[in-house]
């Protein structure tokens, strides 16, 4: 405990210093706004703002990026029960019911309770990220290549299962990304891999570009195929704090929101939007008049917001205790954490306790800026929405340019950043999720080391990864859910479809 | 849906028999002692694989889903494809123009160019917003990328004006 204690203090030092308050203060900003902002989602706008933070200490840098990761989340729901429009796919289940709210005039207690059930549920997850990260990296140091193998084999088949749609695309797509980390130098013996004589390529494929052409450049142009009519709520807005009944109807699904959210971000592609899901899901299930759900209850609006905040907290967890990320953004961070000469894993938080102990308290401040920077700025919030998209896309597409320009100051990477823009926005039209190819892509490396580090200790025998407890779990829960998939297809795909359909 | 999947999977295929080819090239190893061909030659060999269960799964569906498809696959491969991705498909070829000339022109140059065009593409009968947009919107970007952030962006033929 007095170690906590200690870190804790550790932490208010480095979150309360002048300059990162303001760089949280801009991480939850930036965020708010491309929460809001239904052309670019998180992911776009970190790997946009990545290259930013190459001058800046690393646990700035972080403490900025991860304030954009949550503040989205934030964000997402005033376009949600506004406009009807979700901002972010974490925030499309608040349509239903928010926005049938705004229509009945309770718009105020529909954001009200959207930011207080975030503010309760993100510092609910930073309260366990802080109590459960450091044991986690104790039992994880035991970890060796068969186990790190077996457990990535693991993450990658829950990314494939928990994707939207067929379960053999999102695989595809994960081995694509696979194929594509091979691009460059090999990590052990040095070859050149893939390169063609292309000394831009002697590093690989970098991912920032990468993920601003697939989730930036890709979104942008499926948004130009429709003009979107955006009629956004005129009445004016008032009441924002929810009344004793709101507060009845809504703290049980709160609690249950967060706690659902929390365990989903955790696991590998299970992220803040399956959360909502499936606490929406769970709220239907419990609610004593199921009937009404979509008609504008404020439980509708509750459980999904909480847990989606609280996903984005948990999903944390396992890049600082395993360095491995669990969803998109996560790989940015992991990127970020490399780019800062941070080596994630294990001995992060014992080697760099300043960075995550920053992290964890930033995020507190951060949550509370953001209850401050969400109710009083929604009408702030809701004039941005007006801005006609024919504005702002130009202006998005030259700041995706000038991020990826300014890496490594030349055109090299803009034209990898295009190039994922056609592919991003191709795999929009023939229903292939990208996602799993950036996780497949960030994990790949890690997958080949551990795998051939295994082959050497074991002198070539695949036994290895049957005869350690830890490692023969993992393939086995891993054969188990692709199992699981073939026997449940049809049912996963009626899920989907409700889903898609509402 | 069959019809694009099954493109998508050919592609899956020949992608796979490139990293596959690739990795023969390299020393495989073996593996007692894996080397830089081994693990291409096993990703390769997976999506080829699983490319080819994507054109086999396609036979397997329903006649019925298939026509309700079948308009969604115009959209996509046949002529009224064009209606829905011309905007799309200008965009990148004023991207890939932009990022072709930025080192020749310079960026101020460049970007007054492509910001004007893009402004202008879904908003065509209006020319003096677009100009005042983009000139602000240069400004604006000049501050936060050249001032602030201290990039070197290119000067092309302005060169000798700054």
């Amino acid at each position: 405990m007095g170690s906590l204690v200690e870190n804790l203090l550790l932490g208010y030092q480095v979150a309360f210093s002048a300059i990162n308050l303001l760089y949280c203060f801009i991480g939850v900003f930036v965020g708010t706004l491309i929460g809001v902002l239904p052309g670019i989602g998180p992911a776009g706008a970190i790997a946009l703002l990545l290259p930013i933070t190459y001058g800046m200490a690393p646990a700035s840098a972080i403490i900025m990026l991860a304030g954009i990761w949550y503040g989205a989340q934030y964000g997402g729901s005033t376009t949600s029960i506004l406009i009807n429009i979700p901002g972010e796919t974490s925030t499309v289940m608040t349509c239903l019911d928010g926005y049938q709210m705004s229509r009945q005039g309770r718009a105020g207690p529909a954001l009200g309770i959207a930011a207080i059930g975030s503010f309760i549920a993100g510092t609910f997850g930073v309260v366990i990220l802080m109590l459960v990260a450091e044991p986690l990296t104790k039992v994880t140091l035991k970890f060796g290549p068969p186990e790190y193998f077996s457990l990535m084999v693991l993450a990658l088949t829950l990314v494939t299962y928990l994707a939207r749609g067929s379960m053999l695309k999102a695989i595809i797509m994960a081995v694509l990304g696979v194929c594509l980390s091979l691009i460059g130098i090999d990590i052990i013996s040095g070859c050149s891999r893939f390169t063609f004589g292309i000394v831009s390529l002697q590093d690989g494929i970098s991912v920032i570009p990468m993920c601003m052409g697939l989730f930036g450049v890709a979104e942008i142009l499926t948004n130009l195929e429709v003009s979107v009519d955006v009629t956004v709520f005129k009445e004016k807005i008032k009441g924002l704090f929810p009344s004793l009944k709101d507060w009845k109807d809504s703290i049980v699904s709160i609690f249950r929101g967060t706690l659902i959210g929390f365990f989903l971000g955790i696991l590998p592609g299970g992220g803040v939007a399956i959360a909502s899901f499936t606490s929406y899901a769970v709220e239907k299930r419990f609610s004593k008049h199921p009937e009404k759900f979509g008609t504008g209850v404020i439980e509708g609006v509750a459980g999904p917001e909480s847990a989606n905040n609280a996903a984005s907290t948990g999903s944390f967890i396992p890049l600082f205790t395993l360095g491995i990320p669990s969803n998109v953004c996560m790989a940015l961070f992991l990127g970020a954490l490399m780019i800062h000469g941070l080596q994630p894993g294990p001995l992060l938080i014992s080697q760099y306790p300043d960075v995550f102990w920053g992290v964890v308290v930033s995020m507190y401040i951060g949550n509370v800026t953001l209850l401050i920077l969400n109710l009083p700025l929604i009408p702030m919030w809701v004039r941005v929405l007006r801005l006609p998209y024919w504005v702002l896309f130009p202006l998005i597409l030259l700041f995706c340019i000038m991020g990826s320009y300014s890496m490594n100051y030349n055109t090299f990477d803009v034209y990898v950043m295009l190039i994922f823009g056609i592919i991003g926005y191709l795999c929009r039209k023939f229903e292939y999720e990208p996602a799993p190819m950036i996780l497949g892509f960030i994990l790949a490396p890690m997958i080949e080391k551990a795998l051939r580090q295994s082959l050497l200790i074991s002198q070539g025998s695949l036994s290895i990864f049957f005869t350690r407890s830890i490692s023969i779990s993992c393939l086995i829960i891993a054969l188990l859910i692709l199992s699981v998939s073939v026997f449940t297809k049809k049912r996963r795909q009626a899920i989907v479809k409700m889903v898609d359909s509402d | 849906m069959e019809k694009l999947d099954r493109v998508s999977a050919f592609i899956w295929i020949i992608v796979g028999i490139f990293f596959l080819i690739g990795g023969i090239k390299y020393n495989v190893g073996n593996f007692h002692n894996p080397d830089a061909g081994f693990f291409p030659i096993l990703a390769g060999s997976l999506l080829s694989l699983l490319g080819s269960i994507l054109i086999f799964s396609t036979f397997s569906k329903e006649q019925e889903e298939e026509r309700n498809e079948k308009a969604k696959e115009r959209n996509i491969l046949g002529k009224e494809a064009w209606k829905t991705s011309y905007i799309p498909s200008l965009t990148l070829l004023i991207l890939f123009l932009y990022t072709f000339l930025l080192e020749v022109l310079g960026f101020i140059l460049t970007t007054l160019l492509c910001l004007f065009l893009l402004f202008r593409l879904t908003n065509p009968k209006r020319w003096l917003m677009p100009l005042i947009l983009s000139v602000s919107a240069i400004i604006l970007s000049h501050l936060i990328f050249s001032v602030w952030l201290k990039c070197q962006l290119p000067r092309g033929v302005l060169t000798h004006l700054f």
